[in-house]
């Protein structure tokens, strides 16, 4: 065997105090949308109709850090720029930067803009009290955190308990600081007790202040075998504002305690094929008839509109759909299902995959397959698409685009090391 | 009469002694392979049949019998990435989810020939019981059998050397016998601190046709570690220790 198979530069493990490197991503994107759709209509009434959108995202996220001693500085920040045939937009986001103070294995402190995620599940969390809301079609992405004040307590055992860990959270919101976490001028608390029992990953949760309901909650993960995972989530939340639109723009508002669920395993299957199963209970989420509601206002609004003008009542529904009905999984009860395939004939890094996400209420869905390649180095290639599926009035059928294709790509590299 | 009882007893009580002798010189293997408690840094190559080859750079730290954590520090694109090892316990850190998830033995984090297992290898002695040892010339033949259905392989075939008490070739088995992969331990290099050991493993597989992956190590150095160091919470942490 050559020689320089087995090199190995030393250099290549040298640590310097700094690092910089970060990613580029183009993502072109095609949508074929559904003119009948609320959601089209509320998006397009005011602009010239499409049946086809075209879109590009291109970003930049860089990271970096710098130690000394048992200090270090860290941040991560994006430039993102879409182009689209509607709308063009750049933002610059810092997503993190935060100072840490790590004196001992077991104890660390930090202070600054950090994104902490928490819950145990794959396209939901109920227990995410601290953290931005992620998108289920693609959970794997990078949040942009808080403002917080952290720290991390750390400590091991022999015996069934084997270790625990404990994280406080100092979460202000004022101007300026934290303002989409909700009410301004509150400082609220949060924490997390985490255990290893039996081994089992267990949490518990809880979050207080003024800024959003109390709530407090708990997760577990276990293997039952080596190759099948549990999961679950239960969260419930004091005071949860609970507010619907009816269909004449007239809006009500009422208060009630809330949980919501999540459920879920993992299974690896001797063809290395992964199944990903959850179910999801969205507490605060609206029923059908409060979907429908919000669907009969865009008819309403369209029908003014176009008689008289007057779009008021457009206007409203794109508040309360910025509020609630527009997020992702704004209903009720969900069903998701991912099955993934690793290197299918042989082929080297090519992971194919499909995901289902199915409402149970409205029996509407939404499927995307998905072809995923690394074999370059530091090159990721995704082809992804997305169909929905609903009658109308429902939650998939109502969206503005009945189906969608993309590729991302994204290079990753080192600038400083 | 009373001869052969005697004969018997001691033929009953010395097979006992045999699997204890086995089971110490795993113990001795796996002390001659890596200390108790240690830092490393690895480099894992996974080579297709094509020549195409993929490198990945990795710290590990290990500490006991059944404590292991490593850091990827390339690729790029892997970099930040960490798992953890707990006895049967596995998780994968990727910093963009920023949160570990649960990982099993037999995936690969990397992919190619080498799994989690193999990568977060565990001694010996934590997860396999000797049945048996052969003697062939220059070498033992350890026959040795999972402890629990959870372990990777669950049989292994270790050819070792007698004089150095280093294992040359593994075998992993099913539990049908049928070979999973093949494991050579070559190129033995002095890391300093008294370790004395092979600095290349390749292996192959039936199962991969035309792939081999090599593992190279680079630096491996005793260390105290703590315990906490072998916890979720400290997974985004890793790169402190180095």
């Amino acid at each position: 065997m050559a020689q320089d198979e087995y090199s190995f530069d030393l250099s290549e493990i040298e640590k310097k105090p700094y690092a910089v490197g970060g990613y580029l991503e183009l993502t072109p994107r095609v949508f074929f949308t559904d003119p009948d759709a609320a959601f089209y209509k509320l998006n397009f009434y005011d602009k010239a109709d499409k049946d086809l959108l075209d879109e590009y995202f291109l970003k930049l996220s860089m990271d970096g850090r710098y130690t000394r001693g048992f200090s270090e500085i860290y941040a991560r920040a994006n430039i993102n720029t879409t182009e689209s045939d509607i709308d063009s937009d750049t933002r610059i986001v810092l997503d993190e930067g935060y100072l840490s103070l790590k004196p001992a294995s077991g104890f660390n402190i930090s202070i600054g803009k950090k994104a902490l995620r928490w819950g145990k599940g794959y396209a939901w969390n109920t227990v995410g009290f601290v953290e931005r809301l992620k998108n289920p079609d693609d959970p794997e992405l990078a949040l942009e955190g808080y403002v917080v004040a952290t720290m991390d307590y750390i400590k091991s055992f022999s015996g069934p308990l084997k270790a625990m860990a404990f994280t406080p959270v100092i979460l202000p919101v004022f101007n300026h600081i934290n303002g989409d976490f909700g009410v301004e001028n509150n400082i609220n608390y949060a924490g997390k007790l985490y255990f290893l029992f039996y081994d089992t990953d267990i949490d518990l949760m809880f979050l207080k202040g003024n800024s959003r309901s109390s709530r407090f909650g708990m997760d577990f993960s276990r293997n039952i075998t080596s190759n099948f995972e549990i999961h679950g989530e239960l969260a419930h939340i004091d005071n949860s504002t609970h507010k619907v639109v009816r269909s004449d723009g007239t809006l009500a508002a009422s208060t009630r305690d809330v949980e919501s669920l999540l459920v879920g395993v993992r299974y690896l299957a001797r063809t290395d094929t992964t199944f990903i199963f959850e179910y999801y209970r969205n507490g605060p989420g609206v029923t059908v008839d409060e979907m429908q509601g919000f669907f009969g206002l865009v008819d309403n609004g369209i029908d003014v509109y176009r008689l008289s003008g007057s779009d008021a009542l457009l206007k409203k529904a794109r508040t309360v759909t910025e509020e609630s009905y527009g997020k992702n999984n704004p209903m009720r009860d969900y069903l998701y299902l991912k099955v993934s395939q690793k290197e299918p004939f042989d082929i080297p890094y090519l992971t194919p995959s499909v995901t289902c996400m199915y409402n149970v209420e409205d029996k509407s869905f939404y499927l995307s397959p998905e072809l995923f390649y690394t074999g370059i180095t530091n090159l990721e290639l995704r082809l992804k698409a997305g169909v929905i599926s609903g009658a109308g009035n429902t939650e998939f059928g109502e969206k503005q685009n009945d189906f969608r294709i993309e590729l991302r790509m994204r290079y990753y590299f080192d600038v400083l090391k | 009469m009373r001869k052969y009882i005697i004969f018997i007893v001691l033929l009953l009580l010395s097979t006992p002694a045999c699997a204890l002798e086995g089971n110490s010189l795993l113990f001795q293997i796996d002390r001659n392979l890596n200390p108790d408690s240690y830092e490393s840094y690895k480099k894992l190559i996974n080579i297709e049949p094509n020549g195409k080859r993929r490198e990945f750079v990795l710290f590990t730290v290990k500490k006991e019998k059944d404590k292991v954590a490593a850091l990827f520090i390339s690729p790029a694109s892997e970099e930040g990435r960490s798992t953890l090892r707990l006895g049967e316990n596995m998780w994968l850190y990727i910093p963009n989810v920023g949160k570990p998830i649960r990982i099993t033995s037999l995936q690969s984090v990397v992919g190619g020939v080498f799994n989690n297992s193999d990568i977060l290898r565990l001694d010996y002695t934590a997860e396999y019981d000797v049945k048996t040892v052969e003697e062939e010339g220059d070498n033992y033949l350890l026959h040795l059998k999972a402890k629990t259905r959870a372990v990777a392989y669950d049989q292994l075939k270790m050819w070792a050397d007698k004089e150095a008490l280093l294992p040359l070739k593994i075998e992993c088995l099913t539990e049908a016998s049928m070979l999973v992969k093949t494991i050579y331990f070559k190129e033995v290099k002095d890391f300093g601190g008294g370790i004395l050991r092979p600095s290349v493993i390749e292996t192959d597989s039936p199962l991969y046709k035309g792939y081999k992956s090599i593992m190279i190590f680079a630096k491996i150095k005793d260390r105290k570690l703590e315990d906490e160091v072998f916890t979720l919470t400290f997974m985004p942490n890793l790169d402190s220790l180095r």
